[in-house]
């Protein structure tokens, strides 16, 4: 059973999962590092990405090269528009550390029972966006997996650089490293805020769309990724990417690996584990988080 | 960590005059001779089940500032130890009660002692959400201990009793006032332990927690112990409920007690009540609950609309309903005064 | 050029301002002194737009300043090096100017500017590509200085500036001070440092427990009796 060719086919599945946490926990840890937020409906921006997906593809019937930009670009807005009228409101005034928790615990909440309500509690198929596997040494791959880990590569590498480049992402480390100096230099923080919130979104909702086939649209399919990605921010220390990026790729190998030991139902515990083994010994983290 | 303004703290902080508890408690203890629909008094049961579950949620985050996201957690483990130490070793579910308290106490500590470290409300909230996530998924694969999603069924009831020679008391199925009185017993204990707790040096400790952490330690206040006392005694009466839970409904499975569903419920009601307020929570349940129950229709918008509330009570009544009643009362008051004495 | 009428400041319910009025004028090098706790920096900082006013004005070049919200101030020539410097630790001195030059009046010109700001300080242009935690105490404060100036303001701020400076240190900060005054732009200097900054100012403001209680020249501060028992401990 362990030989080396199941060995590496399980590293590249706990690798395409693990990118995705990876993209999921960016999200997350993007928000916190800027706004020392933490967003409970961040899960329901991967389920409506999801949704979206479904309704281009198999409702609308468009190319997926033209669906998922769409869906994204869609749910970026709907989180903008989230940040404006709920969060922003809430952050300005005194006890706000406890009411976006709850605020965005609420959201998420309604967002999936709207969901359910309104397009169902059924498993939605969404066909692979590629078709087929690639054979090399008695190992198969499936397409649409090594198109999502490269997406996921491609995503994470430019985000990189817009953080460290341009004038946004200047703005938005200095933002996250000190709120009043930012304000000090002319940058209008609120608007940050509420781009950066929404491209947390944006994350969230194209992993929502590269998973969708593997794992099937429902209202609750945000629930676990949130979860997930939780635990691979803590794990990684809040607020820093690298700390999220690496999470997300170990714990997407210790859950591939695991399958190998332990039935799918045990498998959840992999990841709670880990994070109450971190918050015990190292609660800021793999790469320490300012404070914790 | 942002603080709150000291007048809108004193406001929060207030105790509520003894008199009133005992008016509420009264209150309570008559509406079983007023209202004999079997159906309604179910309804009112659960009401008292979630006052109890929102009050105990509340001394942890509106007093002592720990936000916890696992409550549900106790509430299952006090359920689930009571039923199977009464359907397996035979003990009588009123013994059951307290030890399904003790158990989830118990487990508090588990739970207590690493998240007392973590000061940030993010950090908290996702470490209690995991450790109720464990319990859940355990609860969930453990079979042959808890039967899994089939879950649990033939909790023996409480045990009847006889009254000198004329009354005979059951707990069955159909007997919904005994049940009624005896969850408003635990109710009630529970909110006088909170009181006792709130009107002593620990109360004081606790409020000083909630305005600000650090400035509580630094004038020695040790942190850590009253955090401790407020999770054992939060814990405790979130267990005894479960257990109670348990016996009335003589069913009990994974997600009716351990799911976030719970927790979402939990802390809709509080807020709608009144965060940091003591008979708050109390309102909450019975109005969300009894409101629910009257928009009957409206059942598939259930959670819809609990969502949407939290969202709403956050941003436009942040001390909910409680304070909301108290502000408009001194509202009109003072627009009374203004005609004459000014 | 600025002027405070009749400010009035609140933190929660506790009063810390009251009824504050002054002027700055143009191209002058202007001075704000009181002992810790005295309401310097709340001043300042009501000034740049970081705590609400509860009543009296604030105008600069006529423009009252209440409605427009702290971020925008900076496009309207005002620049503050704030109290502790405040220098993004976790970016490099490069990224640091550049933040400076954030307002769109500036960005364009960026590179220009930052040229400009290494002639000025060398010391920094040598540590350019340094993380800002790395640097001590005085680069910190050159730092915080030239990225203040990298909006090219009208009225620059500076909050404590010579707190834990050697002596030799603080002497260069304050020759920096003059020569920023020389080329046009008007200073407003907070210090507890009562010497230091009588030494480089033409007038002053002497706080006391939220209160002005008095204004003059400064060599005519220097000479008061008042201020020499309780600041100068003579």
């Amino acid at each position: 059973m362990f030989t080396l060719p199941i060995m590496i086919e399980q590293a590249v599945n706990g690798l395409v999962l693990g990118s995705m946490y990876a993209l999921v926990a960016t999200g997350l840890t993007l928000i916190w590092g800027t706004m020392k937020m933490l967003n409970f409906a961040h899960g329901e921006f991967y389920m409506l990405g999801g949704f979206a997906t479904y309704f281009g593809l198999m409702v609308l019937g468009l190319p997926p090269w033209l669906v998922v930009p769409i869906a994204v670009f869609l749910i970026f807005l709907i989180a903008f528009i989230l940040e404006k009228s709920i969060i922003s409101p809430l952050m300005g005034k005194p006890g706000w550390d406890i009411s976006t928790v709850v605020a965005t615990l609420g959201a998420g909440i309604f967002l999936q029972n709207f969901a359910f309500k309104f397009w169902g509690g059924d498993f939605l198929n969404v066909p692979y966006m590629f078709d087929g596997v690639l054979r090399i040494w008695g190992m198969a791959f499936a397409w649409h997996r090594l198109y999502i880990l490269a997406l996921s590569l491609v995503v994470i590498i430019t985000f990189w650089q817009v953080v460290k480049r341009t004038r946004f992402g200047l703005a938005l480390r200095a933002t996250a490293q000190d709120n009043e100096a930012a304000i000090l230099m002319g940058i209008p923080f609120r608007r940050i805020y509420t781009i950066t919130f929404g491209l947390s979104a944006s994350l969230a909702a194209l992993a929502g769309s590269a998973l969708a086939p593997i794992f099937s649209v429902n209202p609750w399919m945000g629930m676990v990724p949130l979860i997930k990605a939780l635990i691979v921010v803590i794990l990684g220390g809040l607020g820093s990417f690298t700390g999220a990026i690496l999470g997300g790729f170990i714990l997407g190998l210790c859950e591939s690996y695991s399958v190998l030991f332990l039935s799918s139902g045990w498998k959840d515990l992999i990841s709670f584990s880990l994070l109450i083994i971190i918050l015990v010994i190292k609660p800021s983290g793999l790469f320490g988080a300012k404070e914790w | 960590m942002a603080k709150i303004s000291t007048s809108r703290l004193l406001i929060r902080l207030r105790v509520t005059h003894p008199t009133t508890l005992w008016g509420v408690f009264a209150l309570l203890a008559l509406l079983p001779l007023i209202i004999h629909n079997d159906y309604y008094l179910n309804i009112l049961t659960i009401c008292l089940i979630y006052a109890a579950l929102a009050s105990t949620w509340n001394l942890m985050v509106g007093y002592a500032g720990i936000l916890s996201f696992g409550h549900q957690a106790f509430y299952g483990l006090g359920a689930y130890f009571s039923a199977i130490i009464t359907i397996h070793l035979g003990v009588s579910p009123w013994l059951g009660l307290p030890l399904g308290g003790l158990f989830a106490a118990f487990f508090s500590l588990a739970i207590g002692i690493p998240c007392l470290r973590l000061r940030i409300a993010p950090y908290i909230a996702i470490a209690t959400l995991a450790f109720s996530e464990i319990l859940l998924v355990v609860c969930k694969n453990w079979v042959s201990l808890t039967r899994g999603e089939m879950g649990l069924s033939g909790i023996p009831p409480l045990t009847g009793f006889n009254l000198g020679d004329f009354l005979t008391v059951n707990f069955g199925s159909g007997s919904k006032i005994p049940n009624y009185y005896v969850m408003l017993g635990i109710y009630i204990l529970a909110m006088l332990t909170m009181y006792w707790l709130m009107n002593s040096k620990v109360g004081l400790a606790l409020k000083s927690l909630r305005e600000d952490q650090d400035a509580a330690a630094s004038l020695g206040v040790d942190v850590t112990r009253y955090k401790l006392i407020a999770f054992l005694v939060s814990s405790f009466f979130a267990g005894v409920t479960g257990a109670f839970y348990a016996h009335y409904l003589s069913i009990l499975a994974p997600d009716s007690v351990f799911s976030v569903g719970e927790m979402v419920e939990v802390v809709a009601i509080t807020l709608v009540g009144g965060i940091g307020t003591f008979l708050g929570p109390t309102l909450g349940a019975f109005t969300l609950i009894v409101g629910l129950e009257l928009l009957r229709g409206l059942e598939d918008y259930r959670f819809m609309i609990y969502g949407a509330m939290l969202v709403i009570v956050v941003l436009l009544l942040p001390n909910g309903l409680l304070l909301g009643f108290h502000n408009s009362i001194n509202r009109v008051r003072r627009l009374f005064q203004t005609g004459k004495g000014k | 050029m600025l002027e405070v009428k009749n400010l009035q400041v609140f933190y929660g319910d506790a009063q810390a301002l009251w009824d504050i009025s002054i002027q700055v004028q143009p191209k002058e090098i202007c001075t704000l002194v009181g002992a810790n706790g005295a309401g310097k920096t709340t001043l300042l900082k009501a000034i740049c737009g970081l705590v609400p006013v509860s009543v009296g004005s604030i105008s600069l070049l006529g423009k009252d300043l209440n409605s427009v919200p702290a971020n925008e101030r900076v496009s309207l020539g005002l620049s503050m090096v704030p109290e502790g410097r405040k220098i993004f630790t976790g970016m490099t001195v490069e990224e640091n100017l550049k933040i400076g030059a954030y307002v769109n009046k500036v960005w364009t010109r960026r590179e220009d500017l930052l040229e400009q700001n290494y002639a000025l300080f060398p010391r920094l242009k040598e540590r350019r590509r340094q993380l800002g935690g790395t640097l001590s105490g005085g680069e910190r404060q050159m730092l915080a200085i030239a990225r203040a100036l990298m909006s090219q303001p009208d009225l620059l701020f500076l909050d404590e500036p010579s707190l834990g400076l050697s002596p030799k240190f603080v002497e260069h900060v304050m020759e920096i001070v003059r020569s920023i005054n020389e080329q046009g732009v008007t200073i407003m200097l907070v210090e507890q440092n009562i010497n230091i900054a009588l030494g480089v100012a033409q007038r002053g403001y002497v706080l006391e427990s939220g209160r002005i209680v008095m204004q003059d020249s400064a060599n005519a501060l220097l000479a008061n009796p008042h201020v020499k028992e309780a600041y100068l401990g003579m």
